[in-house]
This record gives structure tokens, C-alpha cells and sequence, in this order.
């Protein structure tokens, strides 16, 4: 078998795996507004675009956030009182908590649907200024009318308070190997 | 079928640099050699190769369907009982499988013998799919083969083109043992494939997979995995700690779990069982079985233990005596007996055919060549063209 000195990378096979670099990643239309007022001043998007829009982002916002298992976890990335109870019970029946919405995000208004889908922001302690995805993408600073990583913008996922890690990887501590 | 030696590419260095493999002066790419090639007609690659591979693929399907009905196979297999409608449902489901790789004895004359198929975990990957076919396309340009070679390799593009088709909705993760090289670097190639296909990725170790109140697996930011592609054996994921909470925990896994009966050695005495006397197959049987304790009396055979690795842990018996044994970590299992089929020579060295299976179509060639007859993970790749 031939041994890796590290993370290969293909070189031979794809024209379209060099150019999609990180630095290169393509950026799409999107818009940001911290409340559903402030979307409104927007000239260029209805009263209705902006309440469906901010009710989609926020009936994610309770599963998409990332979660934490006191308070204090929470604040030290969030920030002081950015925190709040998560509606979730971890399974010894405690509270978890997560960042408040600092605003939300839209994709192109010239797009299909599925590019209007809406999705919550987070502002985290340490940079405080930028919105950041539930992702953790940073999107940057600007609201209205900006562009983002085209990345940053697909459907967020489901953040859970991990209550134990390392039930895998015994096996493979033992063996070695787990090809074939 | 011919073993042609061959110059090797000038500048094979720079290539193990390019590809971040292992070069050590005086030896050459670690795990690969390029000192020479198998050359196949495209006759034998067709007929001899490709259709009886996907007949086999075809006859373990037909295992696997008679398998999850049957608690008797399964428990034979090892498989806990806390997995069976697990792997049953998933069968039944239809759950896409993505890849596997067919080992075969094949001396270009006699039809083709499954030896063992590595279902779940198959590696050599990177070797097969990309560097193979650099070496093809390099060594043409260098007038080192004649211009007209051809291979057998559609296994970058097959697997790009499956991977979108598995029902992958969102972020899908990728997860191994972390600390084999090997392992990190055929995940990782997998890893570019899906991005290739458009696909959102992400990297862990097995063991930095987490579980939620819920009972969902998470990863190191907490975010819930929906897929995951992984270069983890099943028997091991159903032997630890986390692996209870897998039937429930809503993952779509790569492969899935019904490749959990075909990568088990138990599928060859399976498949003798139901289709004994099929012109690819060895005869084999449980160890335990009556039947197996009449096979030993032949005097010839190889016991393998229905999980193992990389040629650990088998021993070849010829006419009652001990021809071969491997050490390993794996013997404490249950073992399987096959007919043994000693693998042909071409110049001092034993090929080991890999047909990569993707999508369940033949795809690929992969040829290990090692000086025993176990091909063990000393075996270095060595290329093919396919010429009339």
C-alpha cells in the first residue's frame, strides 16, 4: 500500500477542484437586516418579503443555534446577556442555553425561491461587529445589500449540546487500520 | 495477460512530491512500482474482468437479501442481534452504496476467482484512480508504453457522479481513525470527490464524533451529522460504545449498513451456499460447520477469520501442511475455510486483481503485487494498460 505523507491533493483529475480555493470561493447576493424595521427601510423589498422572510430565519433559530450546557459556556463566546435559555432539556432534565438573534440573512431577491431562503445571525464576543451564520461563517459587518461566500448561505443544520464524546475509536486504536 | 518491464518516469520524485506521497531514493514510491506493467486485452477486460465482476455483484445482492431475513446467518456473520432490523431496514430501504473493491486471482486464462470482496473499507484508492492513471497518460507522453494503451479506470468520475446521488441533503462528514495515514489520505481524496460533485464537507476522527440528549451524533462544532462517509469497519462501529445509539440516531451512513454482511468473510461460504460450483467462486465454508470439518480432510485450503485485514491472520494449508501463516491482530473470531486458488507468478511476483466496484458497476483495475501468496500492505501497486 502507499503511504500518505499527508492530505494529498488532487492534482491530475479536475480542473475545477484547483480553482475552487478558498480564497476563490464564489460570492452571491444576499441581504442583511438586523430586525424586521430595519429590513423595511430597505426600499427595495416589500413590508411582506420582510416579515416572511424574518419569520422563516426565526423559526430556525431555536434548532440552527449553537448550544451550550451552562450559561457561562454560552456568554464567554457570546458576550455578556447575548445568552438565552435554549426551548430544549438536556437528558438530566437541565436547561441549555444559547445566543440570542442578532439578525438575519436573505439571499438574492432576483433569484428563485430557494435562493430567498432566510436564515438567523449571530454576533460573537469576539468580533462583535461581524454577523456571523449558525455555521459560524462570518458574513461580514454590512447590512442591506451585500455579497457572501456563495457557502454561507446553504440551510443551515441542527445544533445539539453534545453531552459525550469519544464512544468511537476504540477499535481503531487497537487495529490500526480499518481499510481493506 | 503479461508482466512488461518498463522504464520508470525520470523524474519520480518530484511526482511523489506532487501527490504528497512517500519517496525513499533508492526504492522509489512507497507502496507503488513502476519497474513494470500488467498489459490486458481489451477481450480479457471485458469478458473475463468486468462482466463476471458484476455477476458476482449480482449474486452478493442476492446473499444480502436472503442474509436479513435469516437471524441464523446473521448471528453466524457476528452480527449483534441489536443490529439486525437495523441492517434489514436499510437493505429494504434500498440505501445506496457507493464503492467496494473485488479481490481477484486471475492468470489471464482461467475465469476469475473472488477471493474476498472488501465491501465497506476498500483502500488503494487514490493509487488506482488518480496516480494509475497519471502514470498511463505521463508514461504515453514519454513513449515509455505504445501510444494506444487504455486502462480501465472511470473511478474518479463514477464516484463524483455518484456521490450526489446517495440522498446527501446537506453538510455530509467524513470521519476515520485519524492517525492512519492511509486511511486520512483515501478519506480525504473521497472528501474532494464530493466537492468536486458540489457537495459540503467535513472532516473528523471517529472519536471526536459526539452524541446529543437526543441521541443524534454530533460533530466538534455540535452540528447534528446527517451523512456519514466513513473509512470505519462496521464490526467495529457495532462493538463500541457509541454504536447502540447508530439505529437510532438517523444517520445516513457510507456505506451502509447492509455492506456490514459483505464484508464479512462469512459472505464466502454464503455465496458457495447458494450458488455452489459458479465458475468465479472458491468453494468455502464456515469453519464450524459439518461441512467445513469435511473440507479440512481435502488437506488443501486457506482459514481466514471472517474479519480481518490486510492479510493478517491467514493461513494457507497444501496437502495437510502449513504453507503460509500470517500473524496479525484478528484471530479470536470466527473462520472461514476456501478452496485455495494460489495466485498466478509472472516473475517472482503474485498479483492480486482489485476490481473497484463503484455504484456497482466495474469501474476499475487495481493490481497489488507482493512475494507471498498472501497479499499483505507490503504489496506495491503495479499499473495496467489495456492493448489489442
Amino acid at each position: 500500500m502507499m503511504s500518505w505523507k499527508s492530505v494529498p491533493v488532487v492534482l491530475t483529475m479536475s480542473v475545477s477542484l484547483i480553482a475552487l480555493t478558498a480564497c476563490e470561493e464564489p460570492k452571491v447576493d444576499a441581504s442583511i437586516y438586523e430586525s424586521i424595521e430595519h429590513c423595511k427601510r430597505d426600499p427595495i423589498v416589500s413590508d411582506d418579503q420582510c416579515e416572511s422572510s424574518f419569520k422563516e430565519a426565526r423559526s430556525q433559530h431555536a434548532a440552527v443555534a449553537p448550544k451550550y450546557s451552562t450559561a457561562e459556556d454560552c456568554q464567554a463566546d457570546f458576550g455578556a446577556g447575548k445568552c438565552e435559555v435554549a426551548p430544549y432539556k438536556s437528558s438530566s432534565g437541565g436547561s441549555i442555553f444559547m445566543p440570542l438573534m442578532a439578525g438575519y440573512m436573505m439571499g438574492s431577491l432576483l433569484g428563485g425561491r430557494r435562493s430567498m431562503m432566510s436564515q438567523p445571525l449571530y454576533r460573537s464576543a469576539q468580533s462583535p461587529n461581524s454577523f456571523r451564520t449558525a455555521e459560524n461563517r462570518n458574513v461580514g459587518s454590512k447590512t442591506g445589500r451585500t455579497t457572501v461566500a456563495k457557502s454561507a448561505t446553504s440551510r443551515p443544520t441542527f445544533k445539539s449540546s453534545t453531552r459525550s464524546r469519544g464512544g468511537f475509536g476504540s477499535s481503531g486504536r487497537r487495529f490500526g487500520s480499518g481499510a481493506t | 495477460m503479461q508482466r512488461i518491464s518498463v522504464t520508470e518516469r525520470p523524474d519520480l520524485a518530484s511526482a511523489a512530491a506532487e501527490h504528497e506521497l512517500v519517496y525513499i531514493p533508492g526504492e522509489g514510491i512507497s507502496g507503488w512500482d513502476e519497474s513494470a506493467y500488467y498489459q490486458f486485452t481489451a477481450r480479457q477486460i471485458e469478458k473475463d474482468i468486468e462482466g463476471p465482476a458484476e455477476e458476482i455483484e449480482d449474486l452478493c445482492f442476492q446473499v444480502v437479501d436472503r442474509a436479513v431475513n435469516n437471524e441464523e446467518v446473521l448471528d453466524r456473520l457476528g452480527i449483534p442481534e441489536h443490529y439486525w432490523n437495523f441492517i434489514a431496514e436499510s437493505w429494504r430501504n434500498g440505501d445506496k452504496n457507493l464503492y467496494g473493491r473485488m479481490d481477484l486471482s486471475y492468470d489471464g486464462k482461467q475465469p476469475i476467482k473472488l477471493l474476498e470482496y472488501n465491501a465497506d473499507t476498500p483502500t488503494t484508492l487514490y493509487e488506482s484512480a488518480v496516480f494509475q492513471w497519471e502514470w498511463l497518460e505521463q508514461a504515453i507522453e514519454l513513449k515509455l508504453i505504445p501510444e494506444g494503451c487504455d486502462q480501465l479506470n472511470d473511478v474518479h468520475e463514477r464516484i463524483v457522479e455518484t456521490l450526489p446521488q446517495l440522498g446527501i441533503e446537506t453538510l455530509s462528514h467524513f470521519a476515520c481513525n485519524p492517525d492512519i495515514e492511509d486511511d486520512k489520505g483515501t478519506l480525504n481524496y473521497l472528501e474532494e470527490c464530493a466537492r468536486e460533485a458540489g457537495l459540503e464537507t467535513c472532516f473528523l476522527g471517529m472519536e471526536d464524533i459526539g452524541l446529543n440528549d437526543q441521541g443524534q451524533f454530533t460533530d466538534l462544532e455540535d452540528r447534528v451529522i446527517t451523512t456519514l462517509i466513513k473509512l470505519y469497519p462496521w464490526e467495529w462501529i457495532m462493538d463500541e460504545e457509541f454504536g447502540q445509539h447508530v439505529p437510532s440516531s438517523g444517520v445516513r451512513f457510507i456505506e451502509p449498513p447492509w455492506k456490514a454482511i459483505l464484508s464479512n468473510k462469512g459472505l464466502l461460504p454464503l455465496l458457495w451456499g447458494m450458488f455452489e460450483g459458479h465458475p468465479n467462486l472458491l468453494p468455502a465454508f464456515f469453519e464450524d460447520d459439518p461441512a467445513g470439518t469435511e473440507f479440512t480432510g481435502t488437506g488443501s485450503y486457506v482459514r481466514k477469520p471472517i474479519w480481518s485485514r490486510q492479510g493478517a491472520n491467514i493461513e494457507i494449508v497444501q496437502d495437510g501442511k502449513t504453507l503460509y501463516q500470517s500473524d496479525g491482530p484478528y484471530g479470536n473470531d470466527a473462520h472461514i475455510l476456501q478452496g485455495f486458488q494460489p495466485l498466478p507468478e509472472f516473475d517472482g511476483g503474485y498479483p492480486l486483481l482489485g476490481c473497484w466496484m463503484v455504484a456497482s458497476k466495474a469501474v476499475g483495475l487495481c493490481i497489488r503485487e507482493d512475494k507471498t501468496l498472501v497479499t499483505s500492505k507490503d504489496a506495491r501497486v503495479v499499473p495496467h494498460v489495456i492493448l489489442d
